[in-house]
């Protein structure tokens, strides 16, 4: 198994995949310059993010959504969707849920961390292009 | 032995397949290969919100440099 300092690294490089760096060698910028700004970056967020974490808490206690187990809050989007008119991925939504197992018999550890994840990613990426 | 090993990798696949299948319906982003990253840093103990704040903010640097690039075309 990899570090968390590997790991972050790694996660870098896939965001770094589609660049094309041959003509940006010739206006000084590096693939290398560039990887330790996006580690730069990429820590940043994690340290910041850390330590907000620790004085909301302290300051106005645990909100309203923070105690929702992460199913229901993927639940809560199924309902999102039906509301918004999606009923085919709402339903393949609930269907991939029901088939993620819980706890060992999934094989990792911290299944509900990755769908807390998941969530808090949720419509992040721009959305698919419509085909015609 | 071998076989508990065995039974336990495909477990993991077949979790790893739901949570790229969910990943897509929720429009994440994530691909297989950032996506087994997250997972294996979440079994890390990373926290998941600031672990979302790290993909954002890599987003952000990699659209930016992106941007510069097609600006130079």
């Amino acid at each position: 198994s990899s570090s968390i300092t590997e790991l972050l690294s790694a996660l870098c490089d896939c965001s770094l995949s589609g660049v094309s760096w041959k003509r940006r060698a010739l206006g000084g910028v590096s693939r290398e310059s560039f990887r330790r700004t996006l580690k730069k970056r990429a820590y940043g967020a994690l340290l910041s993010k850390l330590f907000q974490d620790g004085t909301k808490a302290s300051a106005s206690g645990p909100g309203v959504t923070d105690n929702t187990p992460p199913r229901n809050k993927v639940l809560m989007i199924c309902f999102d969707l039906r509301v918004a008119g999606c009923r085919e991925e709402a339903e393949r939504l609930e269907e991939q849920l029901e088939r993620l197992s819980e706890g060992s018999s999934s094989g990792l550890k911290e299944v509900d961390a990755v769908l807390e994840l998941l969530v808090y990613l949720a419509g992040s990426a721009p959305p698919p292009p419509t085909s015609f | 032995m071998a076989s508990a090993a065995n039974a336990n990798l495909n477990a993991v696949r077949e979790t790893m397949d739901v949570l790229l299948e969910i990943s897509r319906l929720l429009n994440t982003g994530l691909d297989m290969e950032s996506l087994s990253i997250c997972v294996r840093l979440c079994e890390q103990g990373i926290n998941p919100e600031a672990l979302s704040a790290v993909i954002k903010e890599l987003r952000k640097a990699s659209e930016s440099l992106k941007a510069s690039e097609n600006s130079t075309n």
